[in-house]
C-alpha cells in the first residue's frame, strides 16, 4: 500500500542521501574541474573522516562538534599532504589522462588495508550527535538526519560563496579555465592544486563522518561512496559544483522512491541504470561542458 | 595515404620484435615446468597467475593498444563463468563447448557496453560507464538467488570431462589433478598471446593504436572508429570470458564477490601497470611477478596488500613503463 506518508518519508530519507551523494560529489568534481584528474582514493579519505569522527567520540570523549572539526580537518591536511607527496610530481609530465588515476588507485589500496591492519575489520558503531526525535508533518525524524541536512547544507552555500566571491575562489576558478593564463596573472597555480584536494578530501570526510552514526565505520566504506560520487558528478556534469550538488538529491530521493516500487536490493541497480542512460542521452550531464 | 600502407611499414618493423622470441622461449619454458614440479599447490599459484595473465593480456588488448580506458572488465571475466557453469549445470552442456560459449556471451555483453561507450572520449567517462555496467551485472548475479544461488556460492559445477588425446591417452581432469588443468590453461593463454600477437601486427592493430594516439587523426585517415572500437571491446570480452569459464571448471564454485569484485579489476589493472601498459608480454611479466610474488610476501601477513599499495603508486611515479620494459627492453613494441 503506497501512501503518500511513505512517499513523502521516502523523499525525506533520499535528501538525508541525497546530502551525502552531494557531499562526496562536490570533492570529486572540485578536482576534475581544476585538475583534470579522478581520484580513486577519494572513498578511503572518506572512509579516514569516519574512523578519525569515531576515535575521538568514543575513544577520547570529545563533544561530536569538535570531532566534526577534527575529523574535516585531519582528512584536509592528509589530502594536502598526499597530493604533495604522489601527485605533485605527476604534473607536467605525459600522460596525465591516466597516471593520477593509477596513483590513487595504489593510494586506495594501500589505504584501505592499512585501515584493516590498523582498526580491523569489525564494523565500528557511533553513537547519534543528538539523541531524540522530532515530529514534521507527522513523521518522525531522529535529530541526526536534521543535522545533517543543515550541516551539509551550510558548508555546500559556504563553500560556494568562497569560490565566487573571495580572492582563493577566483584564483581556483581562473585555474580551472586556463592554468597558463592564471599563472600570468599571478595566481599559485600548484598551491591553488594542492589546497584544492585538500578540501576535496575534506568533503568526503565531512559526508563521512556526518552519516558514521547511521552507516557503521569500516575499512571498506569508502568503495560505495566512491562509485556513488562517481555517477552523481556525472549526471550532474563532471566539473559542475552545482551539477554535483543536485545530481546528489536527485540521486538520492530516485533511489529512494525506487524502495517503494523495487525491493532494496534492487536500489542500486536502478542507480546505475539512470546513470547510464543520462549518459547515453546527454554525456554532458546536467551542468556539465562540453568535454566528454 | 592509405593507413594500410603505414601499416606495411608498421608490420615490417613490429615482426622484429624481440618479445616474440622472449614470449616463444617462455611459454616453452612454463611448458616443461611440470615435469618438475610437482607440488599441487605450486602449481595452482601458476595456474592461477596464467589466469590472471590472460585476463591482463585482454585488458591491455583495450586499454594499452586502443586507449579505452574500461573499469568493468571483471564482468566478462564473471559472466562468462556464471554462463558456462549453468549451461553445464542446467543443460548439461559440455564445458569444453561452455569455454566458447561463455566467451561468446561475455563478448556480446561487451558489444552492448560498447555501443553507448562510442560517444566518450574522456577516460574518466569511459572508466565510470563501464564501472556501473559492472557494478549491475553483480548486483543482478547477487539478486537472482533462483538462478545463481547468490552469495551462498553456486557449486556443483562439473569438471571438464575426460578427453582422448593420440599419443598420450585419456587425460581425466576429476579428483582434484593439477597437472591437466596446468596445460589447458597454458594452452589457453597461448592461443590467446598469439591472437593477441596477430591482431597486433595486422592492420587491425595499427587501427587500434591510430585510435589511441589520436582518435582525429585515425578517423581523417579513414580509419572507421566505430568498427574498431568495437572490435576492441567484443576481442578483450571473450579471452576474459573464456578465461572466466576455465575458472568456473577449476574452483567448481561461484560467489558473485569472488568473480566480480571491482577488486578483481585493481588486481588486472595493477599487474598490467607493473608489468608494462602498452607492451605486448608486459601483462603477462605483470601476471607472474605479482601472484607468485605475492605468495612469496605471505610472510609480510596482513601487509601484503599494503605493499601492493605502494608499489602500484612507485611504479607509477618512477617508471610509467612498466617492470617489463625495464627488464626486456621492447622498446619497438609500444610505437
Amino acid at each position: 500500500m503506497i501512501t503518500s506518508m511513505v512517499v513523502f518519508e521516502q523523499i525525506m530519507n533520499g535528501l538525508v542521501l541525497g546530502c551525502m551523494y552531494a557531499s562526496v560529489a562536490s570533492g570529486l568534481t572540485l578536482i576534475w574541474g581544476t585538475m583534470k584528474m579522478l581520484n580513486f582514493a577519494h572513498g578511503e579519505f572518506y572512509m579516514l573522516g569516519g574512523y578519525v569522527l569515531y576515535f575521538a567520540l568514543t575513544v577520547f570523549g570529545v563533544p561530536p562538534l569538535i570531532a566534526l572539526v577534527l575529523a574535516v580537518g585531519i582528512v584536509l591536511f592528509l589530502g594536502m599532504f598526499t597530493e604533495k607527496l604522489v601527485i605533485h610530481p605527476l604534473l607536467d609530465r605525459p600522460g596525465w589522462e591516466l597516471s593520477p588515476l593509477m596513483v590513487t588507485i595504489g593510494i586506495s589500496i594501500f589505504l584501505q588495508n592499512l585501515a584493516l591492519r590498523l582498526w580491523g575489520e569489525r564494523f565500528k558503531n557511533v553513537p547519534y550527535f543528538l539523541d531524540g526525535t522530532f515530529d514534521l508533518f507527522g513523521i518522525r525524524m531522529a535529530y541526526q538526519r536534521l543535522i545533517i541536512f543543515v550541516v551539509t547544507a551550510s558548508v555546500m552555500l559556504g563553500f560556494w560563496a568562497v569560490l565566487k566571491k573571495t580572492k582563493f575562489g577566483i584564483g581556483l576558478r581562473a585555474t580551472a579555465q586556463d592554468r597558463d593564463a592564471a599563472t600570468l596573472m599571478g595566481v599559485n597555480a600548484k598551491k591553488i592544486y594542492t589546497i584544492t584536494f585538500g578540501i576535496s578530501c575534506a568533503m568526503a570526510a565531512l559526508a563521512a563522518a556526518l552519516l558514521a552514526p547511521i552507516f557503521s565505520v569500516n575499512p571498506w566504506m569508502g568503495h560505495a561512496a566512491l562509485i556513488k560520487g562517481f555517477i552523481t558528478v556525472v549526471l550532474g556534469g563532471l566539473g559542475s559544483f552545482e551539477g554535483a550538488i543536485l545530481g546528489g538529491f536527485i540521486l538520492g530521493t530516485t533511489e529512494s522512491i525506487s524502495v517503494i516500487l523495487l525491493s532494496s536490493e534492487w536500489k542500486d541497480v536502478v542507480a546505475f541504470a539512470i546513470f547510464i542512460l543520462v549518459l547515453i542521452v546527454r554525456p554532458s550531464g546536467l551542468f556539465g561542458t562540453k568535454e566528454w | 595515404m592509405d593507413y594500410r600502407i603505414v601499416h606495411r611499414i608498421g608490420i615490417a618493423r613490429i615482426s622484429k620484435l624481440r618479445s616474440e622470441r622472449s614470449f616463444y622461449v617462455g611459454t616453452l619454458l612454463l611448458a616443461i615446468i611440470p615435469l618438475f614440479i610437482r607440488d599441487p599447490y605450486l602449481l595452482n599459484v601458476l595456474i592461477i597467475s596464467l589466469s590472471f595473465g590472460v585476463l591482463a593480456a585482454s585488458w591491455n588488448l583495450i586499454c594499452g593498444y586502443t586507449g579505452i580506458f574500461t573499469f568493468g572488465h571483471q564482468a566478462f571475466f564473471g559472466v562468462g563463468g556464471y554462463v558456462s557453469a549453468l549451461m553445464a549445470m542446467k543443460a548439461g552442456i559440455s564445458p569444453w563447448f561452455g569455454l566458447f560459449i561463455g566467451g561468446t556471451v561475455a563478448a556480446f555483453l561487451s558489444f552492448l557496453i560498447g555501443l553507448p561507450c562510442l560517444r566518450l572520449r574522456a577516460a574518466p567517462y569511459v572508466a565510470i560507464m563501464t564501472l556501473a555496467f559492472s557494478e549491475i551485472a553483480r548486483i543482478t548475479c547477487m539478486n537472482l538467488v533462483g538462478l545463481t544461488r547468490g552469495e551462498m556460492g553456486l557449486w556443483g559445477i562439473p569438471n571438464f570431462p575426460d578427453i582422448h588425446i593420440p599419443l598420450i591417452g585419456v587425460v581425466s581432469f576429476a579428483g582434484g589433478v593439477r597437472v591437466p588443468y596446468y596445460y589447458l590453461i597454458l594452452i589457453i593463454f597461448t592461443i590467446t598471446m598469439v591472437i593477441i600477437h596477430l591482431i597486433l601486427r595486422s592492420h587491425i592493430g595499427l587501427a587500434f593504436r591510430s585510435i589511441r594516439d589520436s582518435q582525429d587523426a585515425a578517423e581523417s585517415l579513414g580509419v572507421n572508429i566505430t568498427y574498431y572500437k568495437l572490435l576492441a571491446f567484443v576481442v578483450s570480452a571473450f579471452f576474459a570470458g573464456v578465461v572466466g569459464s576455465f575458472y568456473a571448471h577449476y574452483i567448481l564454485i561461484l560467489t558473485p564477490s569472488s568473480v566480480f569484485p571491482v577488486g578483481l579489476m585493481i588486481e588486472i589493472l595493477a599487474i598490467t601497470l607493473i608489468g608494462g601498459i602498452g607492451t605486448f608480454l608486459g601483462p603477462v611479466i605483470g601476471a607472474l611477478l605479482l601472484t607468485i610474488g605475492l605468495e612469496y610476501l605471505r610472510f609480510l601477513g596482513d601487509y601484503r596488500f599494503i605493499t601492493y599499495g605502494i608499489l602500484l603508486v612507485m611504479v607509477v611515479l618512477f617508471m610509467p613503463q612498466g617492470l617489463g620494459q625495464k627488464l626486456f627492453r621492447e622498446k619497438e613494441i609500444t610505437e
